[in-house]
């Protein structure tokens, strides 16, 4: 079997639609095409360079307040409207998530990884500002240098101030940051063997390291900016010994200006010299885009290699080169690891968004629509667990590290709001502004493919052009639509069961013609609508959609 | 878009859905009218309807055969009838015969549990399978549409609130329960559903998790693809409502008969059989809705020898079914707790088409199935030489309209108050004395006219007759009757006598 050896193959349309449902939050059958034909190494070329790092900032979205359309970010803070500020931050980031105008991209996928590892939530963190900063950290230095992103996010304001390290100083450590630094952000508490990575004196040793780092203007209404700072006074100037995982280091205490600096820099050297670091992050990696499960086999041939690459001294840490072997390895495009996870709720409802071309409104002229198009993204992913910044712990979502993994989005509760979101595109009824209704047009999309079988672009044609059929009808709608192949025997399920309930094909061709005929009969109308929202309801429910 | 909505454009009058005069929509669960309706005695009733959809549209006139016209059927449709000889007939009724696939309900009709109704249809009958599925599901008049199907609407009234504070200590169970993909419209209440739906054999099968010899396994993809689906699928059906309480019933009901074995493909009895073990587990729920597809036979529903083809494997797998069915119900004493019923969008044309099939037609038999109906025949064959038709087509006519039959079971086999039954069917139908071993008038008029009778014929020998209050019947011929009520009159055209058969 092959591992990170690169995939040379030229993409075809299920390999490339199955590089973008994993690299991206799912394509569109237009990226699809574009991407059917070219490398993966061009490919993922593609998706890097695609990025744009200065999107537009987000939006007061509340049309009852003076600055609604306006940027706030720049404004004074209010914290007064705390929550919904922070929320229209979400909003906009699952803008640009859903967005079909912006060329597909990496970016975003790759950074909620980072935010699901670095986790601060909106609840616990509160400033709105200090969230968009770190979202903002978290985004723009997502292919960089891991190296630099610990150290980084170490001193961000709203990871001081989730994780306490604000409260952190001499005499009186607050732990927590020191801990889960460790735990959760470089070494991993095991190793894959199950040997603990560090000891409880390592956790109070880092803990007096990263004393003395504080932010200013939390939450301080009327404020117009804030900082992080490093003050000395608070800060613990004593050496610092850790354990035998890492080495006996000392990391030397200071008492200079840039005392926290240097220390945080040996800290974060320590970290990453520590020989399961790169392993753990490698392993976290795979796990968001390959395959969850990770066994001896995979841990030898994939994550093992793969991390010493990403520690290689002509590396060193840069994550860029890590992903890109990653998307492009013959592992990625195996068969047994297309359709090998259950569909993340942002996969889930961004991608439907971008399958089904629900186009994101504009900003910042529609922002009323764009409120409720982010609004209901937002909560039908916090009804499916997912809600967007704000994690239930800072483990992150439960299914990317607990036993189940992927599994874990799957409960009879979770089906039910699968459903409830995916019915919204099968029976439309959001009404995003008053001239776009979210949701299928089945019978517009059923109208195009007839207009598209006529030689004149003509729909009532009857005579001329023979109907569209309930199997072209199927067979279209489920186009690069699952992760898997259906079985011949589940399309002609179908179209006999599902679609036409037991009639006969031709009788889709009588009620079609009819149809076209008369258009505004609205009986005609219902019949095929009738028909078509059902098959459409019942394949968006399927088990396949909802694995990729 | 909501189906009300579709239907507001679709037709001009959309039917409220009102109870005695209440919305349904002001029904609370908390409302005084709510919990008076909760404490009375009729919720402790037992009593389940099984309806049996034949989708498509089925040929009643090679599934009831009218042996005292055979020439007359054999000149309508020469290519598709059934030889005389090989059609089944009844006891007791030489004018009617039966397919030759359905000795079960042959059997049955013979044991006096299968009632055939003949000629079932409406006013202004639809030819179109979708638009005469939801006349039949919603129970109205062929020019009106409603939002609700007849037994949502009277689970509805029943269970008022439904599912706001179900299940409770006098329904734990689901109302119903609906094996197929889709929801029926007949289970739909106002808002919702009032069914349960387990979408397949397959899944009640992964809801209870016994093994399932009679699908074949859902088909799987390999890898991990294929055990997250199979994963997903199993949570999915899980996730149907009631899930515990199904699989409780599951897990304590047997199946006792002998089904058709898996090689017979009987979907209809899988589905069955089913149901039985529910109804033998304890399970408490009030309507089932199965369903058989592949009536709608345009083209060849014969082979070369007409007894056998699509049709005659269509009529053997329901025959059978019931009958396994109905002999699974003997074997758990539990057939006075349960009735069937078979319905179809519409019947086929009397006369066959060159393909060997036959087109949409209008009215059909219905059957109706238990130890509990009285009469084993209501209407009569239809008259083929006078059947109505254009262009060379000829139609089978309505003798009794289907509502008839819903108000049979609405109120004599649920025990509905009566003006209920009314408002949830939107018109008053008289019986057809489904349920009553009486055969009473509906009418003033002649004793041998049809018409005049609930049970749609002139009565038999041995069957009561009531002659309702207000009705003058006119007798131009002797009469044998097992004993007769007179509230009204009968009007002698000459010497003839009345028999008391006792």
């Amino acid at each position: 079997m092959a591992y990170l050896e690169p995939y040379t193959s030229v993409l075809t349309a299920r390999t490339a639609a199955h590089l973008l449902r994993r690299a991206t939050f799912g394509p569109t059958q237009t990226e699809i095409t574009n991407f059917t034909g070219m490398t993966a190494a061009a490919a993922v070329q593609l998706l890097i360079s695609n990025a744009n790092y200065s999107p537009p900032p987000p939006i007061d979205l509340d049309s009852n307040q003076p600055g609604a359309g306006e940027t706030y970010m720049d404004k004074p803070f209010d914290h007064g409207r705390n929550f919904e500020l922070g929320h229209y931050l979400r909003c906009w980031w699952l803008g640009l998530m859903a967005s079909q105008t912006a060329p597909p991209s990496l970016l975003d996928k790759l950074t909620l990884f980072w935010q699901n590892h670095f986790v601060t939530t909106r609840e616990g963190v509160g400033d709105y500002r200090f969230l968009h900063q770190y979202l903002l950290l978290l985004r723009n230095g997502a292919l960089t240098n891991f190296r630099t992103l610990v150290i980084e996010i170490t001193k961000d304001p709203a990871m001081l101030r989730y994780l306490n390290g604000n409260e952190n100083v001499v005499g009186s450590p607050n732990e927590n940051y020191g801990r889960e630094l460790q735990e959760l952000l470089t070494v991993g508490v095991i190793d894959f063997a199950g040997n603990k990575n560090y000891t409880e004196d390592d956790v109070k040793a880092a803990a007096r390291v990263l004393t003395g780092w504080q932010y200013t203007n939390f939450e301080e209404d009327g404020s117009t900016e804030f900082t992080t700072h490093f003050a000395l006074d608070k800060h613990d100037t004593t050496n610092k010994t850790f354990s035998s995982h890492y080495g006996n280091t000392i990391i030397t205490g200071r008492s200079t200006a840039t005392a926290g600096d240097d220390e945080l820099a040996d800290l974060v050297d320590m970290l990453l010299n520590h020989p399961q670091c790169a392993r753990f992050i490698c392993r976290k990696l795979y796990r968001w885009y390959v395959n969850p499960n990770v066994d001896q086999t995979i841990e030898d041939n994939v994550i093992i290699p793969l991390a010493n690459f990403f520690a290689s001294p002509t590396n060193n840490f840069a994550i860029q080169p890590v992903i890109v072997k990653l998307l492009t390895s013959q592992i990625f495009f195996d068969n047994a690891t297309i359709g090998s996870m259950v569909k993340a709720p942002v996969d889930l409802a961004v991608g439907m968004m971008r399958f089904f071309n629900q186009p994101v409104p504009t900003l910042p002229t529609d922002y009323a629509a764009f409120k409720i198009y982010g609004d209901f993204l937002y909560y039908r992913m916090q009804d499916m667990l997912q809600p967007l910044m704000d994690q239930p712990s800072v483990f992150g979502y439960e299914p990317y590290y607990q036993t189940g993994f992927s599994r874990v989005w799957i409960n009879t509760t979770t089906i039910g709001y699968r459903y409830q979101y995916t019915d919204a595109y099968a029976e439309p009824f959001l009404m995003v502004s008053p001239t776009y209704q979210m949701g299928i047009d089945v019978v517009a999309w059923a109208t195009q493919l007839q207009r598209a079988a006529s030689p004149t672009g003509d729909f009532s044609d009857v005579p001329v052009t023979p109907a569209v059929t309930c199997t072209v009808i199927v067979n279209t709608f489920i186009k690069n639509l699952f992760a898997v192949e259906l079985f011949t025997t589940q399309v002609d399920f179908l179209i006999d069961t599902i679609m036409m309930g037991g009639l006969p094909r031709t009788s889709w061709n009588f009620e079609w013609n009819a149809y076209r005929s008369e258009p505004t009969n609205g009986g005609y109308r219902y019949a095929v609508l009738d028909r078509m929202q059902k098959l459409v309801k019942f394949i968006l429910r399927m088990a396949e959609f909802h694995i990729c | 878009m909501k189906r009300r909505d579709f239907l507001a454009a679709a037709s001009a009058s959309v039917l409220p859905v009102m109870l005695n005069g209440f919305g349904l929509k002001a029904m609370s669960g908390q409302s005084a009218l709510v919990q008076s309706l909760l404490g009375t005695t009729a919720l402790a009733s037992d009593r389940a309807l099984v309806i049996i959809y034949l989708n498509g549209g089925n040929d009643g006139l090679n599934t009831v055969i009218p042996l005292d016209q055979y020439s007359l059927y054999n000149g309508l449709r020469s290519n598709i009838a059934i030889p005389q000889n090989s059609v089944l007939t009844l006891d007791g009724n030489a004018a009617t015969g039966l397919h030759p696939a359905m000795t079960g309900l042959k059997n049955l009709y013979n044991n006096g549990k299968l009632s055939i109704v003949h000629s079932v249809s409406y006013p202004n009958p639809d030819q179109s399978h979708y638009r005469a599925t939801d006349i039949w599901m919603t129970a109205v008049d062929a020019n009106q549409t409603s939002d609700s199907g007849w037994a949502g609407r009277y689970l509805e009234n029943r269970f008022p609130g439904y599912p706001v504070g179900y299940p409770n200590t006098q329904m734990k169970d689901p109302l119903a329960i609906q094996i197929g993909y889709l929801t029926s419209t007949t289970l739909l209440g106002s808002q919702q559903s009032m069914g349960i739906a387990l979408s397949d054999p397959n899944s009640f099968y992964q809801l209870v998790g016994g093994p399932n010899n009679n699908t074949p396994p859902a088909d799987l993809p390999c890898c991990e693809a294929g055990e997250l689906i199979a994963y997903i699928r199993r949570q999915q059906a899980l996730s149907v409502g009631y899930a515990k309480e199904i699989k409780d019933a599951a897990g304590i009901g047997v199946n006792r008969a002998t089904y058709p074995p898996a090689a017979d493909k009987n979907y209809l009895a899988d589905q069955l059989k089913i149901v039985a073990r529910l109804i033998d587990g304890g399970l408490n729920t009030k309507i089932y809705f199965v369903s058989l597809s592949g009536f709608d036979t345009h083209s060849t529903q014969v082979d070369t020898d007409v007894t056998i083809g699509a049709h005659a494997l269509l009529l053997g797998k329901l025959s059978d079914a019931i009958a396994a069915f109905q002999q699974d119900l003997n074997l758990m004493g539990k057939e006075d707790r349960v009735v069937g019923m078979t319905f179809s969008e519409f019947g086929r044309r009397a006369n066959s088409n060159n393909s060997k099939g036959t087109d949409h037609g209008t009215a059909a038999p219905m059957f109706v199935f238990g130890s509990s109906v009285k009469h084993r025949t209501i209407g009569q064959n239809p008259d083929l030489a006078t059947l109505p038709g254009t262009n060379g087509n000829k139609e089978i006519p309505m003798q009794i309209d289907f509502r008839r039959v819903y108000t049979d079971i609405l109120n004599d086999w649920f025990g509905t108050n009566r003006t209920t039954t009314n408002s949830l069917l939107f018109h008053e139908f008289p019986t057809v004395s489904l349920f009553s071993d009486t055969v009473e008038t509906v009418t003033s008029g002649n004793w041998q006219d049809r018409s005049t009778w609930t049970v749609g014929r002139m009565p038999f020998a041995n069957e009561y007759v009531k002659v309702n209050a207000g009705h003058t019947i006119t007798v131009g011929q002797n009469i044998m009757v097992k004993n007769i009520k007179l509230n009204g009159k009968l009007k002698f055209t000459g010497p003839y006598k009345v028999r008391i058969v006792g």
